[in-house]
């Protein structure tokens, strides 16, 4: 029979390891006694958009920043569980944090370009590890800002403060500087909240780009832009994974009656 | 006219999945009215190996409705689609019915070669042949308004069913005449008379397509509209 319209079919149960970007195993969390995360076990897609989707509190934002440890900036974490990012297991006491850091980058809510220029911002991770060559951090900025289609805007002026620029802008800027680093993962925290609507397609437009070079993952509180973006969908509720499939069969078919109650909005 | 450019959203991919989602309907389009060339063919030869292979190729049209039936819904659940975008996906989530149909009704005149029940009367069959090329004229002139989002072709292809409902009727005053004098066959006659209706039905379902390519370009709901109404439009255009 003529297949009209072809589809990706990955099976999430079953990637290889090829195909992983992180593989997530039983894990719980803690922050003092109230547990966030609860037997959390996934396999999250390379070069693909993966949406956390879920009500606030539900522990997505703690999920994806357990895949580059910003939870353990909190004293009253705790965790256990195993999350493999390339083979090797993040969780482990003898990850290196700020090497896992530079592989996996995060953007935020809002934009938050440091107080110095456009340049600086986007090689600062850079010169962290020790790159100093004026050479290697022209090329390293000019791909990052092309990258995350900043450069065309800014080229003229890379030495201005950057905070002249606008927020859609400053938020491209934080993307150009996660990318520097031409991380392999790139998790996004609500990137667009902050931002107007057609800059928040611009930015969406650009994750598609981006997923050829990274594997993305993006927590939303827009559902709609779940929908739109992502490649594959996974519901959280309470910290427990509920849902998690290809983004297509989630938002026209969900398995679960709370995932169907969420995302048609009759949650109660 | 006012023609709508569906490949100019910010999201390629969304540009991407409009372009394929008007190409999958043109394919479908192609085949049935393949399938009725086919057909015609079928009956002017009485070739039942032909006739055989548009019942069969059925099967083909019934999928690709439910495939484009679930791309529309995939794309009202992600993308959320507003104005044109809305319009286009309703459109062709309403045409492929029709068009769908149209493949039904196709299927139950190659019966007629398969069952061996054609005419023996050469003007019936000359005649049904005639009504069978206009319907085809229309389907191309049908998809052909798709394809381009052109109200006036539309308007032009809806006028043409009246020629077809005319000859129509004429012909079956015809059948009406030999199923007078060849009463020990009714039973056959009964079956062209429904062949013949189906080719009708055909015209009919082009003409809904046709309406459907004036909800798209004009914005207005062309259904149920007079026909002087639509006439009117037609000459608003000229």
């Amino acid at each position: 029979m003529l297949t009209l319209f072809e589809r990706e079919q990955l099976d999430l149960n079953n990637l290889t390891d090829e195909q992983t970007a992180i593989k997530v195993e039983d894990l719980n969390l803690k922050f003092g006694q109230k547990q966030v995360l609860e037997e959390i076990s996934m396999l999250i897609p390379k070069h693909r958009i993966t949406a956390f989707i879920g009500q606030s509190g539900c522990g997505k934002s703690t999920l994806i920043s357990s895949f580059n440890r910003m939870n353990d900036l909190h004293n009253d974490c705790t965790y256990d569980g195993k999350i493999y990012i390339g083979g090797r297991n993040i969780n482990s006491r003898k990850e290196n944090v700020s090497q896992l850091r530079s592989r996996v980058g995060m953007v935020f809510q809002r934009p938050n370009p440091f107080p110095m220029s456009i340049f600086e911002n986007v090689c600062y991770g850079l010169k962290l590890k020790g790159i100093t060559t004026r050479r290697q951090l022209d090329d390293a900025v000019e791909r990052a800002l092309k990258e995350a289609a900043l450069w065309d805007e800014v080229k003229d002026r890379l030495f201005e403060p950057a905070t002249v620029l606008s927020g859609g802008q400053q938020q491209r800027l934080v993307i150009a500087r996660a990318l520097a680093l031409q991380p392999e993962i790139l998790l996004l925290d609500e990137p667009t909240s902050a931002l107007d609507p057609l800059t928040t397609l611009f930015i969406e437009e650009l994750m598609a780009e981006l997923k050829k070079r990274c594997t993305i993952i993006i927590v939303t509180h827009n559902m709609q832009q779940a929908a739109r973006v992502s490649d594959y969908t996974a519901f959280l509720h309470q910290g427990r994974l509920i849902e998690y499939s290809d983004s297509d069969t989630l938002f026209t078919t969900p398995e679960m009656k709370q995932t169907e109650d969420y995302i048609t909005g009759r949650y109660g | 006219m006012r023609q709508v450019a569906f490949n100019t959203h910010i999201s390629n991919k969304f540009n991407t999945e409009l372009e394929n989602l008007r190409n999958s309907v043109l394919t479908m389009g192609g085949e049935v009215e393949q399938q009725l060339v086919d057909t015609l063919k079928a009956i002017k030869l009485n070739h039942a190996g032909l006739a055989e292979k548009v019942v069969l190729n059925d099967l083909k049209i019934n999928s690709m409705e439910l495939q484009i039936d679930k791309e529309c819904l995939r794309i009202i659940a992600k993308r959320h689609p507003t104005a044109s975008d809305l319009r286009l996906i309703m459109t062709i989530s309403k045409a492929i019915t029709d068009i769908e149909r149209m493949g039904d009704e196709i299927e139950r005149i190659a019966r007629l070669v398969t069952k061996g029940k054609l005419p023996s009367s050469q003007s019936v069959r000359s005649s049904m042949l005639l009504i069978g090329d206009k319907v085809a004229a229309m389907m191309r002139g049908t998809f052909d308004a798709f394809a381009r989002q052109d109200e006036r072709a539309a308007l032009d292809v809806y006028n043409e069913d009246n020629r077809i409902d005319a000859e129509y009727k004429k012909l079956l005053g015809h059948v009406v005449e030999e199923m007078e004098k060849n009463t020990d066959s009714m039973q056959d006659w009964l079956e062209i008379l429904w062949a013949l209706r189906s080719l009708e039905r055909v015209g009919d379902r082009c003409k809904n397509v046709c309406e459907y390519v004036v909800t798209l370009t004009s914005g207005e709901d062309a259904r149920h509209a007079s026909v002087e109404s639509m006439m009117q439009k037609l000459e608003d255009l000229s």
